[in-house]
C-alpha cells in the first residue's frame, strides 16, 4: 500500500488493512489487539450467521464474527487463507474474520471523504467513511459502531427463535 | 498540610470501616450485657483511633465527631454499664460518622451529653487499671508523637545517618533487654545479678541518649536509673507500683526511639516526660525496706504494702494524668500503628482488581499445565515425564491456594446483623435475639456481598413479620424473647446459610388468601397447592404477608427479589416452616462463582457444560430398557419411577441437526435438569465428565441467547457453552404457565376440574364416596363411647353431642352389631350442626376429573356414580342422609310441588342462571341439575368473577345461584356489590351453602340475598329457583 505520511496536513491516522471480497477495509490500528492466522472455532448454535463462533485466545474468548456474512457478500474464498483481526471493545473481544490481511497505512484527513449514500445500507451502517488511496477506495470500519449496531441487531431478533 | 492520593484516602476509608465497625460490636455487645471493660477499651480505642486517623487524613467534620464521641464515651469509664439512650447516641453517632465518611454533611445532635454525660467524670481507678494491665497501647501514646509536626527534632546536632542508625538499633535492643528483665523482676525471679544488669542497661541508656543530645530520652532513663538505685543496693525491693511506672516508662521511651527514627519531632512528649518521671521518683521514694531477716517479717509487709495504699492513689493520679495528656492531644496514629502492625499482624491488603487478574493468570497457567501434560504423554522422555507431573501437583495447589484468597469468613456479613437485629427489635418494641453459627465459615468475596443483601431482607422479614410481640409470644407459651438464628456450614461443596425464627411462622391458609387476592394464583389452583407450593407463594412478585405495611418491610418487592438474587448467583432459597412454631429459610449457594462444577455433554459437533446444581439426575435409555422413550402428540416423553417426564432433543432445540424421533433403536442419555418449579429431561448425545468451570460471561452481541449463561475454556484447551436450564426450558416453550403440573397439562385437563373424595368402606363390594367438600374432621371413637337417647345414638364430642348416622342403615346395606371396639365417623357441619356419619372404615382421600353420574335408580342419600377405568364408586350425599336420618329436612322452606311442574318459558328453554361456586364438586353437580331441568347455566368461580359476568351479560341472566364461602369475594361481598348496582340489581340472589345456620343466615339475608339454602336436595334447589323467577320471564 502506499502511504502518504509526508504531508501532515491534517490529522494523521494509521489503519489496519484487510480485504473482505475485492473491498479494501481499515480498522484504526490503536484499536487491534493482534493479527491472528486461523484459529479453531467453536461455533454457537442458534446464534446470528455472522457470529463464526467462539476462539480462545490465550484463556480469553473471543467472539469471532464473520466480515463477509455481515455485510451480506459472497464468500469468494477458501476458509483455510482467512485471518483474524482481534480488538477489543468495552472489555469484549472481538475477532473479525477477514480473507486477507493488508498492511498498515497512514492515511491524512483530506483524503477523507463521508460514505456515498450508494453504498447499500448492510455495509453503509458499519462504515464511517472513505480513504480515497492510489488506485482503491479504503472503507474505514469503527469497532464501537459494530458492536452497538450488532447489539441491537441481536437483541430485536432475540425474541423470535 | 498536602492531600493524600487516593489510594491512601481509600485505604483510610477501608480502616475507617473496619473501626466504626469495631466500635459498632462493642456497642452491641455492650447493650447485650457484654463485659463492660472489654467492650469499653475496644469502642474508646476505636473512636480515638477513628479521631486520631480521620484527624491525620484531613477529613476534619470526621474528626471532630469523633472527637465529640470519644468524650462522651469518657465519660462511662468508672461505670459498669452504659444506658440505653447512650448506646442508641452512641450507635446513632456510629452510623452519622460512616455518613460523613462517604463525604456528606451530617448534623448529629450530641444532645444526652448535656445532662447525664457531664456527672460522671472520669476517675482514675480504671485507667489505673487499664495501665496496670498494660492496656494502654502505643496506639494511645502515639498521638503524643504526632502532636507538633512542624517542630524541629530535640536534638541539637545534626548527626549522620549511619551513627544515627547505630544509636537507635542499640536503644531498640537495650529498651528489650529492659523490658525482658522487668518481666523477670515482676514475676519475682529475679537476683542481685539481674538488677545489676538492669541498672547498667538503663545507665548506658541514659548515657547515649544524652550524649546525642536526646533529652527527653536521656530525662527518662534517669528516671528509671535513680528509681532503682535503691533497689540496687539492695535495700528496697520493686513494688508493682514501680514495674509498672518502668514498664510505662518503656513505652514511652519506644514512642521515642520510633519517632527519632522518622525524624520527627518529640515535642508532644514535653508534657509526658516530666509526668514519667515525677511518677518514677514517687514510686520509688514509697518502697519498703528490705525487712531484716525473718519470715513474719517478710509477712508482715503485706500490711505495710496496704498501708501504702493512698500513697498508690497519688501515683495513679499522676498516670491518669499522663494519661489524659496522651488522650487529649489529637491522634495521629495511623502511620505510627500501622508500622507496629506490620511485624505483628501477618495480612496485607490486595485490590481485587489484582486477584482477579491472578485468577485469569491461574486459569491459563491450568490450561498450560494440561497441555503440557498431554504432551508428556505422548513422549518417552522419563525426566521430562517426572517433571510434569511434579508440575501437575504444583499447579493444583496452587489454584487451590488462590481459590482461598478470595475466601472471606461469611462473619463478616452476619455480624451486621447483630446491628440490624438490634435496631429493629427496639423500633418494633420486640424482644429479639440473634444468634450466629459458624461465623468462621469461608466463601468467595464476589458471593458474599451478594448474599449480604437478601440476608439482610430475610432478616428484616423474620424480625418483622415473624418474632412477635412479646404480649403475644407470652399467650402463645412462648419466652418473651424472640430468637433467630443464622446458621453458616459447608455442605457437599456448598454454602448453606440458615435463617431460622421461632416466631409466628407461616400460615399456608393465609398465604393462600393472599395469593389469591394479588391474583397470584387462581382460587381453583389453591385448592391443589401442597404445603410447599403455597410456602413458595411468598416468592411470588408482588407477594407479601404483612397484613399492613411497615417501613420495616412489606413493601411486596420482598421474597421474590431475594431469590432472584440468590438464583442469580447460582444458588437456591428453600422455605420450610410451621403454623406458629416459626420459619427456616435454607440458602444454598456456591462456594465461588469463579469456579462451578458442571457437566460436560456432547450434543451434534459441540460440547456444553451444564451445571452441576441443576442437574438431578442421569438416564441412560437403551433399546433393552424397560421404560422407553415415548411420544406424545409429537413430542418426546419418559416414564420416570411411575411420572412423566417431558423431553428436549437439545440437537432439536439447538436446531444442530434433524435428529430423528426413533429414539427406541438407539441409546439415549437423559440429563434431567430442575428448572424451579418443573423438572425435565434434556436428550443430548454424549455424557462426558464432571469438571470445574471457570465461567467466563458472553460476548454482548450473544448475551440475548438465552439458552447460554457463559462460557468456558476446558482442559484440552477447547471451548464450551454454559448452558442456562431455564433459558433452555423456555426455547422449548416448558413450563410457560407457571408452577402448572406438565403431567396434568399433557393429559389435556385443567388442575381446576379435579374433584376431591374421600373414600369409605360400608357393607357392600361396592366402595362409597363424599366428597370431601362436606368433611369437617375424620374422627375415631370406642364404641364404648356412643351413648343412647332413645333410639338415636351420640357420642359426647368437643363439649357438645354428636349424634351419629350409619351410613350402612340409612342406605339399607347389612348392620352388624358391636362387633367392632372402634367406629370410624367422618364429622359434617350441617346448618351449624356438627353431625357424626359413622362408616366402616375410611380408606383414602382421592382426586378424580371423572364427573359425578346420576345414579340409575334415585335413591335417597345417593348423590351418583362416578366410572372410573378400574371401578364404580357410589358418591353419597351426607345431607340428604342427615336430613333422613333426622328428619330436618322439616325446617327447610316448603315450596309447592306443583312450582316444579309449571312450564319453563315457550320455547322450553328455561331461561339463563348464573351460578357462583368455587367447589367443583358441587359446580358440577348443580349445573348439571340445571341444565337437566332446561336451564342455561353461566358459572363463575368466585364473586369478583361473578361480578365480570354479570356486567357483561346482566341483560340474560334471570338468576344467580351462589355459594357463600368462596375465595377473592365471597358471596355476602358479592350480593352487596350486586345489589348496589342499578343494571342488575332487582336479579334474584339464592344463596346455597354449606354453612347455613342462623347467623349465617341473617347475614346472607342482611347482604341482600332473597333466600339462603342449605346444599341440599337438587329438587328443594329448584323449586325455590321457581319460587323466586322474576315474575315477567314466568309470563314470558
Amino acid at each position: 500500500m502506499s502511504s502518504s505520511g509526508d504531508s501532515l496536513v491534517q490529522r494523521v491516522e494509521q489503519l489496519t488493512t484487510f480485504y473482505v471480497g475485492n473491498e479494501l477495509f481499515g480498522i484504526e490500528v490503536m484499536k487491534v489487539q493482534e493479527v491472528t492466522g486461523n484459529p479453531q472455532v467453536i461455533p454457537v448454535p442458534l446464534a446470528p450467521e455472522f457470529v463464526r463462533g467462539l476462539v480462545n485466545l490465550r484463556g480469553q474468548i473471543a467472539t469471532a464474527i464473520g466480515l463477509s456474512e455481515l455485510f451480506a457478500q459472497k464468500k469468494s474464498h477458501d476458509d483455510l487463507s482467512e485471518m483474524s483481526v482481534v480488538c477489543k471493545s468495552e472489555g469484549n473481544l472481538i475477532s473479525l474474520v477477514v480473507d486477507s490481511i493488508g498492511d498498515v497505512v497512514e492515511v491524512d484527513g483530506h483524503k477523507f471523504e463521508k460514505t456515498p449514500d450508494t453504498v447499500p445500507q448492510t455495509l453503509r451502517r458499519f462504515v464511517k467513511g472513505v480513504y480515497k488511496m492510489d488506485g482503491i477506495l479504503l472503507s474505514v470500519l469503527d469497532i464501537e459502531t459494530i458492536f452497538k449496531e450488532l447489539s441491537t441487531d441481536s437483541e430485536s431478533t432475540s425474541g423470535r427463535s | 498540610m498536602s492531600s493524600f492520593s487516593q489510594e491512601e484516602i481509600e485505604e483510610f476509608k477501608v480502616e475507617a470501616q473496619e473501626l466504626m465497625d469495631t466500635a459498632e460490636k462493642g456497642l452491641l455487645a455492650l447493650d447485650q450485657d457484654g463485659d463492660f471493660k472489654t467492650c469499653f477499651d475496644s469502642i474508646f480505642r476505636s473512636f480515638h483511633n477513628l479521631k486520631g486517623g480521620s484527624g491525620m487524613m484531613e477529613f476534619l467534620d470526621l474528626q471532630a465527631h469523633t472527637h465529640e464521641l470519644e468524650t462522651i464515651f469518657m465519660g462511662f469509664k468508672e461505670k459498669t454499664s452504659i444506658p440505653k439512650s447512650y448506646i442508641n447516641l452512641f450507635l446513632r453517632g456510629v452510623d452519622a460518622a460512616r455518613s460523613i465518611l462517604e463525604g456528606e454533611k451530617v448534623i448529629f445532635d450530641f444532645l444526652v451529653k448535656e445532662d447525664e454525660a457531664e456527672n460522671t467524670s472520669p476517675q482514675p481507678i480504671q485507667v489505673a487499671e487499664q495501665i496496670e494491665e498494660g492496656h494502654l497501647k502505643i496506639a494511645e501514646l502515639a498521638p503524643v508523637i504526632q502532636e507538633e509536626q512542624e517542630s524541629q527534632s530535640s536534638s541539637g546536632y545534626e548527626i549522620p545517618d549511619e551513627v544515627m542508625g547505630e544509636f537507635l538499633a542499640e536503644v531498640e535492643e537495650t529498651i528489650d533487654n529492659i523490658s525482658k528483665k522487668l518481666q523477670l523482676i515482676e514475676k519475682k525471679e529475679y537476683d542481685k545479678e539481674l538488677v545489676d544488669n538492669l541498672y547498667r542497661d538503663v545507665h548506658s541508656l541514659k548515657g547515649s541518649a544524652y550524649l546525642f543530645s536526646f533529652h527527653k530520652m536521656g530525662d527518662i532513663a534517669h528516671a528509671m536509673e535513680s528509681s532503682l538505685e535503691t533497689v540496687r543496693n539492695g535495700t528496697h525491693l520493686p513494688s508493682d507500683r514501680l514495674l509498672d511506672c518502668l514498664f510505662k516508662s518503656l513505652r514511652v521511651l519506644e514512642a521515642l526511639a520510633i519517632k527519632m527514627k522518622k525524624k520527627e519531632c518529640d515535642e508532644g512528649f514535653t508534657k509526658v516526660v516530666p509526668v514519667v518521671v515525677k511518677a518514677l521518683t514517687f514510686a520509688s521514694g514509697k518502697l519498703e525496706k528490705i525487712p531484716e531477716e525473718t519470715i513474719a517479717q517478710v509477712l508482715s509487709l503485706q500490711e505495710e504494702v496496704a498501708a501504702l495504699l493512698p500513697a498508690e492513689t497519688l501515683i495513679q493520679d499522676e498516670i491518669v494524668k499522663l494519661e489524659e495528656a496522651v488522650m487529649s492531644i489529637p491522634a495521629q496514629v495511623t502511620s505510627v500503628v500501622k508500622e507496629k502492625e506490620a511485624e505483628g499482624v501477618s495480612s496485607i491488603r490486595v485490590p481485587v482488581a489484582l486477584l482477579d487478574s491472578l485468577m485469569t493468570l491461574m486459569g491459563e497457567m491450568v490450561l498450560v499445565r494440561n497441555q503440557v501434560l498431554q504432551y508428556s504423554n505422548k513422549t518417552e522422555d522419563l525426566e521430562f515425564s517426572s517433571m510434569s507431573k511434579r508440575l501437575n501437583v504444583v499447579t493444583s495447589e496452587i489454584q487451590e491456594e488462590m481459590m482461598k484468597t478470595r475466601m472471606q469468613p461469611i462473619g463478616n456479613v452476619l455480624e451486621k446483623f447483630n446491628r440490624v437485629v438490634r435496631d429493629l427489635s427496639h423500633d418494633l418494641k420486640k424482644s429479639i435475639s440473634l444468634v450466629i453459627q459458624g461465623a468462621e465459615t469461608e466463601l468467595d468475596k464476589s458471593l458474599l456481598e451478594a448474599v449480604k443483601d437478601p440476608l439482610t431482607h430475610i432478616v428484616r422479614n423474620s424480625c418483622d413479620h415473624g418474632i412477635e410481640t412479646p404480649d403475644i409470644r407470652k399467650q402463645c407459651g412462648k419466652v418473651d424473647t424472640g430468637t433467630i438464628i443464622i446458621k453458616s456450614y459447608h455442605e457437599g461443596g456448598q454454602v448453606v446459610i440458615e435463617v431460622t425464627d421461632d416466631g409466628k411462622g407461616l400460615h399456608k391458609d393465609q398465604l393462600i388468601k393472599k395469593a389469591i387476592e394479588k391474583g397470584i394464583i387462581t382460587s381453583a389452583q389453591a385448592t391443589q397447592l401442597s404445603d410447599k407450593e403455597a410456602f413458595d407463594l411468598i416468592f411470588a412478585p408482588g407477594f407479601s404477608t404483612a397484613a399492613q405495611i411497615t417501613n420495616v418491610s412489606g413493601r411486596g418487592v420482598g421474597m421474590d427479589v431475594v431469590r432472584t438474587n440468590i438464583e442469580k448467583i447460582g444458588g437456591t432459597v428453600e422455605l420450610s416452616g410451621k403454623a406458629g412454631a416459626g420459619t427456616a429459610i435454607k440458602i444454598k449457594i456456591p462456594l465461588t462463582l469463579a469456579i462451578v462444577p458442571a457437566l460436560i455433554v456432547k450434543c451434534g459437533q459441540g460440547t456444553f457444560a451444564i451445571p452441576q446444581v441443576k442437574i438431578e439426575e442421569l438416564v441412560r435409555v437403551d433399546p433393552e430398557s424397560e421404560n422407553k422413550i415415548e411420544m406424545l402428540h409429537g413430542s418426546p416423553v419418559y416414564r420416570l419411577r411411575g411420572d412423566i417426564l417431558p423431553l428436549v432433543d437439545l440437537n432439536k432445540v439447538l436446531g444442530q441437526q434433524e435428529g430423528s424421533d426413533n429414539y427406541g433403536d438407539r441409546v439415549v442419555n437423559i440429563a434431567i435438569l430442575n428448572a424451579e418449579t418443573f423438572s425435565f429431561g434434556v436428550i443430548v448425545d454424549e455424557i462426558q465428565d464432571t469438571v470445574d468451570i471457570v465461567v467466563k460471561p458472553l460476548n454482548r452481541l450473544l448475551k440475548s441467547l438465552q439458552v447460554y449463561a457463559g462460557a468456558t475454556i476446558l482442559g484440552d484447551g477447547s471451548i464450551s457453552l454454559i448452558f442456562d436450564v431455564m433459558g433452555i426450558s423456555k426455547m422449548a416453550q416448558l413450563g410457560q404457565e407457571k408452577s402448572k403440573n406438565k403431567v396434568e397439562e399433557d393429559k389435556g385437563h385443567k388442575m381446576s376440574d379435579l374433584q376431591e373424595l374421600l373414600l369409605i368402606k360400608l357393607n357392600s363390594p361396592t366402595k362409597h364416596a363424599l366428597a370431601l367438600n362436606y368433611v369437617q374432621r375424620l374422627e375415631e371413637f370406642e364404641t364404648d363411647e356412643i351413648e343412647y337417647s332413645g333410639d338415636e345414638r351420640a357420642i359426647r364430642y368437643r363439649g357438645n353431642i354428636l349424634p351419629l348416622v350409619s351410613v350402612n342403615e340409612q342406605l339399607g346395606y347389612s348392620i352388624e352389631k358391636g362387633e367392632r371396639e372402634k367406629v370410624s365417623v367422618v364429622v359434617i357441619e350441617r346448618a351449624g350442626k356438627l353431625y357424626g356419619v359413622e362408616v366402616n372404615e375410611i380408606l383414602d382421600t382421592f382426586s378424580t376429573i371423572v364427573e359425578v353420574k346420576e345414579p340409575i335408580k334415585k335413591h335417597t342419600g345417593i348423590f351418583g356414580n362416578i366410572n372410573t377405568d378400574e371401578e364404580l364408586i357410589v358418591v353419597i350425599d351426607p345431607f340428604e342422609l342427615i336430613g333422613k336420618a333426622f328428619d330436618i329436612d322439616g325446617i327447610l322452606p316448603k315450596f309447592d310441588s306443583k312450582l316444579l311442574d309449571r312450564p319453563l318459558g315457550i320455547d322450553g328453554r328455561g331461561g339463563t342462571i348464573l351460578l357462583v361456586e368455587d367447589t367443583v364438586y358441587f359446580r358440577k353437580a348443580i349445573k348439571a341439575v340445571l341444565e337437566k331441568r332446561g336451564y342455561e347455566v353461566l358459572v363463575a368461580q368466585d364473586g369478583k368473577e361473578a361480578l365480570e359476568i354479570l356486567n357483561k351479560e346482566y341483560s340474560r341472566i334471570d338468576l344467580i345461584v351462589s355459594d357463600i364461602e368462596m375465595p377473592r369475594m365471597n358471596g355476602f361481598q358479592m350480593a352487596k356489590e350486586i345489589r348496589k348496582n342499578p343494571a342488575y340489581s332487582k336479579v334474584p340472589l339464592l344463596a346455597v351453602s354449606s354453612k347455613a345456620d342462623k347467623d349465617y343466615r341473617r347475614e346472607g339475608m342482611n347482604s341482600g340475598f332473597d333466600m339462603y339454602l342449605e346444599k341440599l336436595k337438587p329438587e328443594v334447589l329448584l323449586a325455590a329457583i321457581s319460587e323466586l323467577w322474576p315474575e315477567e320471564r314466568k309470563a314470558a
